[in-house]
């Protein structure tokens, strides 16, 4: 009786960690998936059905239109998807955007001497010190506005905190051991960089860059929301949501219901990629 | 995980138990103003408009051209059924050619500083007015004298008939109390003396005890600005006594307010570019547009667009198709009324026109030209923007595909000349159709951004200008809109496609007579205050 509780507990032991694995994998798998269907039914949705249909507008939810039409008979499932994918393209480009200069600056920092690290740093603290939201609607208005306004104002305003992690993570590998060997034995600069540094940051940076996602797609739609972006016939997630905050007063909540909502579920999976991913690959988090 | 779960529950309970807290205490003040508001009633009115006059309110510069000037009065105004009446003159007359202009002022007509107003502060006026060289247009004006101090002459530099609008529209600045900030501190002979102007906020008026005519029912009048979502939670709230409210809210009841629905000549249409591109303004601005150069394509969308449809969709049915630029004002032409909706007709038009769909995308092609354009409108307007998409999405089948682009004034001033662009008008000055079809404002403000030109119609304005009495200009001005062969209208070059007239909607308390609404002109709101002396308590 007793061994045989034992021996249940032994296995239990010994099938955590793979199920642990397991399970993050597949939550991983079903977010992506999410995460894919979303995008391929923004490109591939019929551009038909957010055509004005001026008889049937401001219907509440039904099998026809599942969240609803708005007041102008377009429907908010459509809408909603597209504005979706537009936001997930927007995310990508500046998280995209984002990570690179990170990269490119905490490896900066750390390797071209003391000067370049201060002028970093400096400019790290200088970008920190003043809330995103207030440099990227800056950066937005400069250039602009539209699309190409907000990619590069969010581009421009993510990399601070990731390009800080990197410089330390960069720091710590110089002055490993082996990265000291390699450079007495007259391996180049470049060489190091990209044999023993690179490798040893690719984890962090792509953590950092899938928890950047979340940030990014929230920023987008709020200049969207403030009206800085895009012109207020596109879908996207931000517009539908200030539109519908005119119509919440006559009481048509599902137009800001199911967009807040679909957006809300798209940043949470992102973020849960994030940390499922990092759970997986971080060193230190790995063995939890 | 509980623990994070309990904490997420206590902090529901606290932050739902702190609204509802915000909610009792919001109905108890509101409860309060109602009770006090009775008390005022008798004397006391508050209004809730959506637009403020930013710039202030001097006349010369503007103010007052949409609705009452309030603390100015003019020369001659319109009565309800928009006959010209006289306000401080007692009589004006016109010499034979139509030049000069007299007109004699009342003797007993005092500014709210008890200062009398004579002839020299008319000529002041005009002077500054003509000076600062604002939306006040008196170009046509060559001179203004003081004859005596009662008796003004005004010189045109040609006939205009339509002269008699600056007279009706600009109110009269008392000479010694004008200065830099006149607008801010306007002294005038109006029904109103201004109290206190909290920028963004509110507007604060009394009655003027020098007014020399029949004196407002209210001792004070408030004017709160709020955008159009607050002003109805503030009807609802009952907090004003009047809230401007858009279409959208129309369909919701209000408990103890009415709904005044007032029809205007508040249009809205789509201005096409009327010729070829390749020109440049002297600021380098393109201007034309090939495909809407060609009249078969704007024939085929003043023909094609369903403007019932457009009423009763974005407008909430609360307004009427537009045909023209003056629709249901004296100098209106009722021929300009055709019949839209007609797709099949559209069709034929284009295809007789050479357009045909050539590579099977659903657009039209003729030679290398494909037929669309880009169409801005004012983003920040929800419903031009509604417009906008509706008239796209109804277009489409037609083969014509219009671009939509949403801007700030800024970003539609520098390619208004070059695309279509959705604007509104509407005045009870028929100088307004001059200055939008007239060749000689082409390029001009936004005024005839199209470059629309043709001589007949034209001839027709020239002749209406010099036409020495309105209703020999009325003529002229049908005229011009369609005179069975040309015209400015759908049926003749249109180089506009009038969508809707828009109605003002009004939620006014019970009890609140706000007289006979003449037919509004364009802007939110303040043309309800043409009669606001004539409003009272009825209960």
């Amino acid at each position: 009786m007793i061994s045989s509780l034992k021996l249940k507990n032994k296995d239990n032991h010994k099938q955590l960690p793979s199920n642990r694995k397991k399970r993050t994998l597949f939550i991983i798998l079903i977010s992506i998936i999410f995460l894919v269907i979303v995008i391929l039914g923004g490109v591939l949705i019929d551009e038909g059905r957010i055509v004005t249909n001026l008889n049937d507008r401001n219907a509440p939810p039904s099998l026809d239109h599942l969240f609803g039409t708005d007041w102008l008979g377009r429907d908010m499932f459509t809408r909603t998807l597209m504005g979706l994918s537009l936001s997930i393209g927007v995310g990508l480009i500046g998280a995209i955007g984002s990570a690179s200069i990170a990269l490119f600056l905490g490896m900066a920092a750390a390797t071209m001497g003391k000067m370049a690290d201060r002028l970093i740093s400096w400019l790290i603290d200088l970008f920190l010190s003043v809330p995103h939201l207030v440099t990227l609607i800056l950066i937005a208005f400069t250039l602009g506005g539209g699309f190409k306004g907000i990619v590069i104002g969010l581009a421009l305003t993510h990399w601070p905190s990731l390009a800080r992690v990197i410089r330390a993570e960069v720091m710590q590998v110089r002055s490993a051991e082996y990265v000291q060997v390699s450079q007495k034995m007259g391996k180049s600069q470049w060489w190091i960089a990209l044999h023993h540094i690179l490798p040893h940051i690719a984890p962090q940076l792509l953590i950092g860059f899938m928890l950047l996602f979340p940030h990014v797609i929230l920023h987008e739609a709020a200049v969207t929301f403030l009206g800085l972006g895009l012109s207020p016939h596109e879908p996207a997630i931000g517009i539908i949501l200030s539109e519908s905050m005119k119509y919440l007063s006559s009481g048509m909540w599902w137009l800001a219901f199911f967009p807040g909502l679909c957006l809300l579920i798209i940043v949470r999976t992102f973020d849960q990629i994030g940390e499922n991913i990092r759970l997986l690959i971080d060193p230190n988090r790995a063995q939890d | 995980m509980k623990k994070k779960l309990f904490g997420i529950i206590v902090l529901a309970t606290l932050v739902s138990s702190f609204m509802l807290g915000g909610c009792n205490q919001q109905l108890d003040q509101s409860g309060d103003a109602n009770g006090e508001g009775i008390q005022k009633k008798k004397d006391e009115l508050v209004m809730a408009f959506g637009s403020e006059p930013e710039a202030g309110f001097d006349p010369t510069t503007g103010w007052g051209r949409y609705g009452s000037p309030l603390f100015q009065s003019t020369l001659l105004k319109r009565d309800n059924k928009l006959n010209i009446v006289n306000d401080i003159a007692t009589s004006y007359k016109v010499n034979e050619d139509g030049k000069v202009w007299t007109v004699i002022l009342r003797k007993d007509v005092k500014f709210s500083d008890g200062q009398p107003l004579t002839a020299d502060d008319v000529v002041f006026t005009f002077e500054t007015a003509t000076k600062n060289g604002s939306v006040v247009d008196l170009n046509g004006m060559d001179k203004v004298e003081a004859m005596d101090d009662y008796t003004v002459k005004f010189t045109l530099k040609e006939p205009q008939s339509t002269f008699v609008n600056s007279l009706v529209g600009t109110g009269i600045v008392p000479k010694h109390a004008y200065g830099a900030d006149y607008a801010e501190n306007p002294i005038g002979s109006g029904p109103y003396q201004l109290v206190q102007w909290d920028k963004g906020q509110q507007l604060i008026i009394k009655a003027n005890p020098e007014y020399y005519d029949k004196k407002s029912y209210f001792k004070k009048i408030t004017f709160l600005f709020l955008n159009e979502d607050a002003s109805f939670a503030a009807a609802q709230a009952g907090k004003v006594d009047l809230a401007y409210i858009p279409a959208a809210f129309s369909n919701l009841e209000v408990p103890g307010m009415r709904l005044e629905s007032v029809k205007t000549v508040d249009n809205r249409g789509i201005a096409f570019p009327f010729i070829k591109s390749g020109d440049f303004t002297e600021d380098g601005l393109p201007i034309g547009n090939d495909v809407t150069a060609d009249p078969a394509i704007r024939h085929a969308i003043n023909i094609g667009v369903d403007r019932k449809a457009l009423v009763d969709g974005v407008l909430e049915g609360r307004g009427t198709p537009a045909y023209t630029s003056v629709d249901g004002l004296p100098w209106w032409n009722p021929d300009t009324v055709i019949k839209d909706a007609d797709l099949d007709g559209a069709r034929k038009l284009l295809k007789e026109a050479g357009w045909k769909d050539t590579d099977g995308d659903g657009i039209l092609e003729k030679d290398s030209l494909k037929a669309e354009f880009t169409l801005y409108y004012l983003a920040s307007d929800a419903i031009r923007q509604s417009l906008a998409i509706s008239v796209a999405d109804m277009i489409e089948p037609l083969g014509i595909h219009i671009k939509l682009e949403g801007g700030s004034w800024d970003i539609i001033e520098k390619k208004m000349y070059s695309n279509a662009v959705l604007l509104g008008w509407g005045s009870h000055d028929p100088h307004e159709m001059y200055n939008i079809y007239s060749s000689k404002f082409a390029g001009v403000d936004y005024y005839n951004t199209g470059f629309y030109q043709n001589k007949t119609v034209d001839d027709y304005f020239e002749k209406a200008l010099r036409a020495t009495s309105e209703t020999e200009a009325i003529e002229f001005w049908k005229k011009a809109q369609w005179d069975g062969t040309t015209g400015l209208s759908a049926n003749g070059d249109a180089p506009w496609a009038w969508l809707v007239n828009i109605d003002h909607l009004y939620l006014v308390k019970d009890g609140l007579d706000i007289g006979e609404q003449r037919i509004h002109v364009h802007g939110h709101g303040w043309p309800a205050t043409d009669n606001i002396v004539e409003w009272k308590w009825t209960k």
